[in-house]
């Protein structure tokens, strides 16, 4: 997952912290260190995943443990900082967040974080999603990564801005207005047309958000299910989308994707799609404690039900205290902690009882919406889209650009558009 | 005594005497050697680990493939994404080294002058080089900012377009450019300064004295007396300026350079193929043809400011030698 940019600082610092945690967490030593006897466990964490809090609860249970944690300012930032530890072999904090985006590099190099089944993780195996479970685990069966979040999504809308423009403004009425449970991208697209044409205002603020839903809502992505052949050139379904975003995108704000702040506060743009991480990122342009600022949160995806992103905990093979760190990743991944989490920052639990657990949870930011209903409701049927190991590179370094330039008006055309893209792909995809 | 007399049998020292020769000769060895020592660990190991990678299909996280002899060599500099790297690397080089050093070589100038408070101004241009760069970079990405940041509020009254200074590439290239000359203006300034102080006075004067004009004398007497310290700067600065990289990764954190790559530089090029990419034999071929691009380009710029510096020397000389022939004050 991506997470908005914070100031670039955050990341700097965080990073240069990451080396003196590693150093101070290597004071102490040897495997058969008597649980009782003083620990420090690192963990690298990114953007806003909500575990932070609960690590003084930690401490409290454990006396004997201090968490010294860094967080990263996004999921990139976060792949770099790992990639470069595993290479070197040394480095990474005793817990790793991975993210679902680069998680298919890190299954191939597995064996940098330890088998959770030594763990004990298989005794709770039944409390994940089969999918979630099945995708933190590698080609041999080992358990790499504990499942913390799921990403299903709706849509943040602004229900003000909208019966402002005489359009329907709450949650249903905005839902059906864009078709329900049958809306497609066409008749989304078509609401935010009339939107812009009764207010003046443009209607969303980066198109790159649509394209990302829409990949992840098709059942082979970037990549057919054997996760090694691409399924792009012949890709009819990618092509129309993209054709319908250049045509659509009289409608953008020219917005930033990420951190559209100024944008959001002078009204600029009026839906945001949103994952369940993505309610911290809208709630992140306004100040903390901000409500009644007309967001809310809406039953519906065009297109249909998608998971965009997820994070797992993993624990570094070469952690001094294997054991420690991996009873700290299994609790933070556990039912009541995915659910404190959740009500921290929104990342949904990605186990069947945390969902339980927040099923009538609220959020006064989004005018109250029954955020716990809706994101349940959002992730019935989602399964987890099989990503290949270039996925990241395409949607940043492929796609990314062209729909830069859609967004800032340069490419105006559908097959422009393509054929940027499929240059950019064979420039920088092995095939 | 028995110890003395072996000692003394052995070349006609004693064990002390041969101690304090040893000393002699090997304390200078062993107070510099740390360096050495750090620089062998630190330096050329990697650039000798760097050459054996760049040989390799190396996957960042699998390690060494195959061997494959230059074929990264020959795969980066076909790269166009390379290339355009280069040209925007050399684009941005040249915004910030030029205007940096005619800055930095007017501003030591003046310091140079018998001005008030010149200690305060002296510590004041070398102010904005103690800064860390991280925090340059992130206060100037806000102030070029396009959506609302201060310059485009200012171009906003004057009626004018905004810049798309995060889009674009030559707006991009003049806010990376602006980032990097106000970071080491003044630090150049400084290590001028120093050069022009240690420019005899009385060379001055005796100029003065033939009735050479302030511009006449900083032409022909300051430039010329400071062309090693000038060399030496342009020397840095090129090295400095072909290897930026924080500027620019800060300026689009989410992206290496621009989601157009509209000011990926080399060494954001390099990090793209190491990590993100995790291509790490085509990184270090990158390392390798940015070295030998600084080379050349170092001593391009090398042979420019000697040949402009020695026009002016040679009639410098006379200078000093008119000087001798007049005796000391026969003017006045």
């Amino acid at each position: 997952m991506k997470f908005s940019r914070r100031t670039a600082t955050v990341a700097a610092i965080a990073g240069t912290t990451t080396l003196a945690l590693v150093l101070t967490g290597c004071q102490t030593g040897g495997d058969e260190t008597p649980s009782d006897e003083p620990i420090t466990l690192t963990i690298t964490t990114f953007g806003t995943m909500g575990i932070d809090s609960l690590y003084e609860a930690y401490e409290k249970e454990h006396p004997n443990i201090t968490i010294e944690a860094t967080n990263l300012e996004n999921g990139g930032a976060a792949r770099d900082d790992a990639y470069a530890k595993i290479a070197a072999g040394t480095g990474l904090s005793d817990v790793v967040a991975i993210e679902e985006g680069w998680l298919s590099t890190i299954r191939e190099v597995s064996d940098a974080f330890v088998d959770l089944r030594d763990f004990g993780i298989e005794d709770h195996k039944s409390d994940w999603l089969d999918w979630k479970y099945a995708q933190g685990t590698d080609a041999d069966g080992r358990v790499f990564g504990a499942g913390l979040d799921i990403g299903p999504q709706g849509l943040c809308f602004r229900g003000d801005l909208f019966e402002a423009a005489g359009l329907p403004g709450d949650r249903d009425g905005f839902a059906e207005a864009i078709g329900g449970a049958n809306a497609t991208w066409e008749s989304f697209f078509e609401f935010g047309q009339e939107y812009t044409a009764k207010s003046g205002k443009a209607f969303f603020h980066h198109p790159s958000f649509f394209w990302n839903s829409f990949v992840n809502q098709q059942e082979e992505g970037y990549y057919k299910k054997d996760g090694t052949t691409l399924n792009i050139k012949d890709n009819a379904a990618l092509k129309g989308q993209l054709n319908l975003i250049v045509d659509n995108a009289n409608i953008g704000a020219g917005a930033p994707a990420w951190g559209a702040t100024e944008q959001a506060r002078n009204d600029e743009f009026a839906v945001y799609v949103c994952p369940s991480w993505m309610l911290g990122v809208v709630k992140g342009f306004y100040d903390a404690g901000t409500t009644g600022t007309g967001w809310d949160f809406a039953d519906v995806l065009p297109g249909g039900a998608a998971n965009w992103g997820g994070a797992f905990l993993g624990v570094s093979e070469s952690s001094e205290h294997q054991k420690e760190a991996a009873d700290l990743a299994l609790w933070l991944a556990s039912p009541e902690q995915q659910a404190a989490a959740f009500k921290v920052a929104g990342p949904f639990p990605s186990t069947l009882k945390g969902q339980e657990l927040v099923a009538d949870a609220t959020d006064p930011f989004f005018n109250d919406a029954p955020t716990g209903e809706i994101f349940a409701s959002r992730a019935k049927g989602v399964v987890a889209q099989v990503k290949g190991p270039e996925d990241s590179v395409i949607q940043d370094n492929v796609f990314g650009p062209v729909l830069d330039r859609i967004n800032q008006g340069e490419i105006t055309d559908g097959e422009t558009a393509w054929n940027e893209a499929i240059t950019l792909l064979d420039q920088l995809v092995k095939q | 005594m028995s110890t003395l007399q072996a000692g003394r049998g052995g070349g006609g020292l004693t064990f002390r005497q041969k101690l304090a020769n040893f000393d002699y000769k090997a304390s200078p060895y062993i107070y510099i050697s740390p360096f050495f020592i750090l620089f062998a660990v630190l330096g050329l190991f990697p650039i000798i680990y760097t050459v054996n990678v760049s040989l390799y299909n190396w996957d960042l996280l699998k390690g060494q493939g195959d061997f494959i002899g230059l074929g990264n060599y020959v795969t980066t500099l076909t790269d166009p994404f390379f290339w355009n790297a280069f040209g925007n690397t050399i684009s941005i080089f040249l915004l910030s080294a030029i205007p940096q050093l005619v800055a930095a070589t007017v501003i030591a100038a003046v310091l140079d002058q018998a001005i008030r408070a010149s200690t305060f101004w002296r510590m004041s241009v070398l102010l904005p080089y103690i800064a860390a760069p991280v925090a340059v970079a992130v206060i100037f990405t806000q102030i070029f900012n396009q959506y609302g940041g201060p310059i485009t509020g200012i171009l906003e009254a004057l009626g004018i377009e905004p810049i798309r200074w995060g889009f674009d590439v030559f707006p991009s290239h003049i806010a990376i450019a602006t980032m990097v000359n106000w970071r080491w203006t003044g630090y150049n300034a400084l290590i001028l300064l120093a050069a022009m102080q240690a420019i005899p006075r009385d060379i001055y004067e005796s100029a003065a004295l033939d009735g050479a004009g302030r511009a006449r004398r900083f032409w022909s007497i300051t430039i010329p007396m400071i062309r090693p310290t000038m060399i030496f700067v342009v020397i840095t600065a090129t090295i400095g300026g072909l290897q930026i990289f924080t500027e620019p990764k800060l300026f689009d954190g989410q992206s290496n350079g621009g989601a157009n790559r509209q000011f990926q530089t080399i060494v954001l090029y390099l990090y793209e193929m190491a990590f993100p990419r995790r291509d790490f034999g085509r990184a270090a071929a990158t390392a390798w043809i940015l070295f030998l691009i600084i080379i050349l380009i170092g001593l391009l710029n090398y042979a420019i400011s000697r040949t402009i510096a020695s026009q002016d020397i040679k009639r410098n000389i006379r200078v000093p030698s008119r000087k001798t022939v007049r005796p000391n004050g026969g003017l006045k």
